[in-house]
């Protein structure tokens, strides 16, 4: 099937080949509608829907008594597992183990 | 000819020979024909000029020779009778009788029928009050077998005969439908009405009606095809009543003559008023069996009245059924027992019937079958790989569950599948309806169709528009339209490898990852190598067999260089780096970690040994002894540790040399002494020493002794620092599990001397004290837990937990 030098199968050929370097990594993933993600990817496809292990989950949002620029408050959850919608995924970005 | 030469205008007083014929064909014959070619020479022919244009001259005059013949105006006879409806009821008759020969079952629908045609004979039909009908009748009566008990009368009917020989015949083989209602009327009949008294005699006034009653089936039968009857028969063909009145009855027909005296003495225009009631009720007594009952008094006088042998007597009546012999009877009602239970399921089973119709049956059935196929599409032509494209997962988990992995056939399903329906049905059907299997047929072929047309149909899967710049992918459930279409550069591998490769091992962590990925692409393609392995050749396979092994195991051998490359195991160690070598670099990361266990089944054993070293060598290089991480470890003891013992656990007592040696000389042993990972390496190679140790060369035995030595004394300052020491302490609140350390101790404890032994009990006889003191204060499971541990150790230098204290 593969021709016997093809030893980089896994060399970066599109976008989403970056992705899969961090599989099974802590990666983080912005989404629409101003929230993010930190969790560990468990797999993703072409329409970057991703299962999440280990969620962190944070949304930001203004407070409605006091509209202020300054005061935004953020919402954290936690999920054990999640699936994410592609449609929402602004960006994914690995996380350096810190 | 004289046909169509018509004359508008006949000269007046005169009538034209063509005029007078000319209008009907029926017509009576010119009475003038003859005359006129005579004297049609001279006045005719002046009228003819002068008045009209001359037409008539012109016309051919010569050709009415034959207009006699044309319109049969020869026989005078002819001319009254127009009945045609008469003869072809009379036909109609016997047609019926063959009917019933050839067709037992559909006397049925006769039963709805029946008015028109006795309530004709009032309207113009006056053959029905004749003598001469009704023996007809009478003959196709006897086709119900119902007895005609006529005296006889002696004035012979040929008619009657021979209809009745016919109708004799066939009541043989009508029988069983005859038994059939017989019982049935028997049965309700015999237990509510006491038999009549015969009647009086036959040719007594009420004859007449009771007479009629025997023929309801040709009367029915007859107005059941065609209600209008006339008088006439003349040109009745071939059947028996052809000759009806001219001809002598044949020979054969005579079989019964009394019955056909009997017809003859009832024949008497009056009787046929009365008739239709009974004879409507007695054609179906099942269907009326209310009215049965009431109608079938009338019928009984008559068959009291006949006290003449019956040649086989049809059983219509309970009389007959008593009549029978015991054996008989028990037989008949047996079978008429079980005839009624049949008729009742399959009355249960027709509740729905019809309720779809053989189109609506159709369109689900292909709706069905489109299904089928657009679910299971054609997995007859890709094999087993697109089965686990379709389902990777199952399909590798029942592999592993050792399930069989059967694809069945889809062709072949839907072959069975059809057949069996068509099997069932066409025997369901073949009785009565011949379609049926016409219809599965029909079925088949489409299905045929629709397989090949969905086996094409995935085959283009993109369209070109000629001109345009992109092309069109079609999508389906099956193979989705691809939303990127992007080609995998060769040229973009070598370049992206190169500096690597060349390069000093720039081991930062994007690179470890991207070989952790490269690792898992030839596994997975190794294994799915593994799963199209060809069946093992054997002595008489076919070259080209023998030929697919070898190269399956061609390709096997490149995977696993390419694996082994991947690996990065034989990259040479850089001392004092900073870096770590890239396959401790791989199994830095948890899915680095993971794969071992997974690739070690394609290693062979020198790979294997090759990696253990490497781990080995680097021992205090791995992050699982650098800086232990809780869950890292983990994985580390369930992912890695289980591969490393499985080789080492049949590993010659050489090799553990060799590896222990390795650790004395290259690892700090004091640091990864105090690891979990540390431990339960050197516990792995300590314990499998002491198994292999029986049976090997002193030589052997004594370096190991000098290694283990070496080991002891580096260890044993260790001793009051092992439990828990470098290990984090995972469970805040709980002591740490210290059972790998026990474990240590006690394989240390077996191989020890007995001077050594006691240097090891010094080392830990502070934490066997505490531990012993926990567990029994803290009781219980975990108290009983903590105790067996200790003694794990304990016993393995010859005491036990019981001694203390």
């Amino acid at each position: 099937m593969a021709d016997p030098e093809d030893t980089t199968a896994t060399s970066v050929n599109e976008p989403l080949d970056l992705v899969r370097l961090s599989l099974d990594e802590v990666v983080f993933v912005k989404l629409r509608g101003d929230r993010e993600l930190k969790g560990r990817l468990h797999a993703y496809d072409s329409h970057c829907n991703l299962v999440l292990g280990d969620v962190e989950e944070t949304i930001y949002f203004l407070d409605d008594d006091d509209p202020d620029e300054e005061n935004i408050k953020t919402m954290k959850k936690q999920s054990e597992m999640l699936f994410v919608r592609g449609d929402s995924v602004v960006l994914i970005s690995p996380q350096a183990p810190s | 000819m004289s046909f169509f030469d018509f004359d508008p205008a006949p000269p007046q007083g005169r009538v034209g020979g063509h005029n007078a014929s000319a209008p009907g064909f029926g017509h009576a014959p010119d009475p003038f024909a003859f005359a006129r070619k005579e004297d049609g020479g001279d006045d005719d022919a002046l009228d003819f000029e002068d008045t009209y244009d001359g037409l008539g001259t012109q016309l051919d005059e010569a050709g009415d020779a034959f207009n006699d013949d044309t319109f049969g105006a020869e026989q005078r006879e002819v001319g009254r009778d127009f009945d045609f409806s008469g003869q072809t009821a009379k036909v109609a008759d016997v047609f019926q009788q063959e009917q019933m020969l050839h067709h037992p079952g559909q006397q049925l629908p006769s039963s709805t029928l029946p008015k028109p045609a006795t309530r004709s004979s009032r309207s113009g039909y006056e053959n029905y009050a004749e003598p001469e009908y009704i023996p007809q009748l009478e003959a196709s009566a006897s086709i119900w077998g119902l007895p005609q008990k006529r005296q006889a009368a002696e004035r012979p009917q040929p008619q009657g005969q021979q209809s009745y020989g016919a109708g004799a015949a066939s009541s043989r083989k009508m029988m069983s439908l005859e038994e059939v209602e017989a019982a049935m009327r028997a049965q309700s009949r015999k237990p509510t009405t006491p038999q009549p008294p015969p009647h009086a005699h036959q040719l007594s006034a009420p004859p007449p009606i009771i007479e009629m009653a025997p023929k309801p089936g040709a009367l029915l039968q007859q107005g059941y095809t065609s209600p209008p009857r006339d008088s006439q028969r003349p040109q009745l063909p071939s059947e028996q009543r052809h000759s009806g009145t001219r001809q002598p009855p044949p020979p054969e027909a005579q079989p019964v003559p009394p019955q056909v005296a009997q017809r003859a003495g009832s024949a008497q225009p009056p009787p046929h008023q009365p008739l239709p009631q009974p004879t409507r009720i007695l054609q179906n007594p099942n269907r009326l069996s209310g009215q049965g009952q009431l109608v079938t008094p009338p019928m009984q006088p008559q068959l009291e009245r006949s006290g003449q042998p019956r040649m086989e007597p049809p059983i219509t009546q309970a009389q007959q059924v008593m009549r029978l012999s015991e054996e008989d009877r028990t037989a008949f009602l047996a079978e008429e027992a079980k005839r009624a239970k049949r008729n009742h399921k399959i009355y249960m089973l027709s509740k729905d019937n019809g309720l779809m119709t053989p189109q609506d049956k159709n369109f689900i059935t292909r709706i069905q079958l489109q299904q089928l196929l657009t679910a299971t599409g054609n997995v007859d032509d890709q094999g087993p790989e697109a089965t686990l494209a379709e389902d990777f997962y199952y399909q590798v988990f029942s592999q592993i569950r050792g399930a069989s992995r059967q694809t069945p056939h889809f062709s072949h399903f839907a072959q069975t599948y059809l057949f069996q329906t068509a099997g069932r049905q066409g025997t369901n059907r073949r009785g009565f309806r011949g379609t049926g299997d016409n219809h599965m047929q029909r079925m088949e072929q489409q299905v045929a169709r629709a397989v090949e047309a969905a086996k094409l149909k995935p085959k283009n899967r993109q369209l070109i528009i000629e001109g345009s710049l992109g092309k069109i992918s079609f999508s389906n459930a099956k193979t989705p339209k691809p939303l990127l279409n992007l080609k995998r550069q060769e040229s973009g591998d070598a370049k992206s490898h190169t500096p690597r490769k060349a390069g000093v091992t720039v081991a930062d962590r994007k690179a470890t990852l991207r070989d952790v990925e490269n690792v898992y692409s030839i596994l997975m393609r190794m294994e799915d190598h593994e799963r199209h392995l060809p069946p093992p050749p054997i002595e008489e396979s076919a070259p080209e067999e023998i030929q697919q092994h070898m190269e399956w195991r061609q390709q096997v051998l490149r995977l696993n260089q390419q694996l082994w490359r991947a690996l990065k195991v034989m990259e040479p160690i850089v001392p004092n780096s900073q870096t770590p070598h890239p396959f401790i670099a791989i199994l830095s990361t948890p899915k680095g970690k993971k794969v071992v266990l997974r690739l070690f089944r394609h290693l062979d054993d020198q790979q294997r040994v090759t990696i253990l070293t490497m781990i080995v060598i680097q021992l205090d290089t791995l992050d699982v002894i650098r800086a232990p991480v809780a869950h890292e470890v983990d994985l580390f003891s369930n992912a890695v540790m289980p591969a490393l013992f499985g080789y080492v656990a049949d590993a010659p007592l050489n090799i553990v040399i060799g590896l222990l040696g390795l650790v004395v000389d290259r690892v700090n042993v004091q640091m990864i002494v105090r690891t979990r990972i540390g431990v339960g390496i050197l516990t792995m190679l300590i314990s499998r020493a002491e198994l292999s140790k029986q049976g090997v060369l002193e030589a052997e035995r004594h370096q190991w002794n000098i290694l283990f030595n070496q080991l002891f004394d580096l260890v044993e300052p260790m001793l009051p620092y092992l439990f828990t020491g470098g290990e984090p302490k995972t469970r805040e609140g709980k002591s740490p599990d210290d059972v790998h350390v026990w474990q240590f101790l006690a394989a240390v404890g077996v191989g020890s001397t007995p001077e050594q032994q006691q240097r090891l009990v010094l080392g830990v006889k502070d934490k066997v004290m505490e531990t012993v003191g926990l567990g029994r204060s803290i009781g219980g499971e975990e108290g009983e837990k903590r105790l067996a541990e200790v003694n794990l150790f304990m016993r393995a230098i010859g005491l036990d937990v019981g001694l203390l204290g």
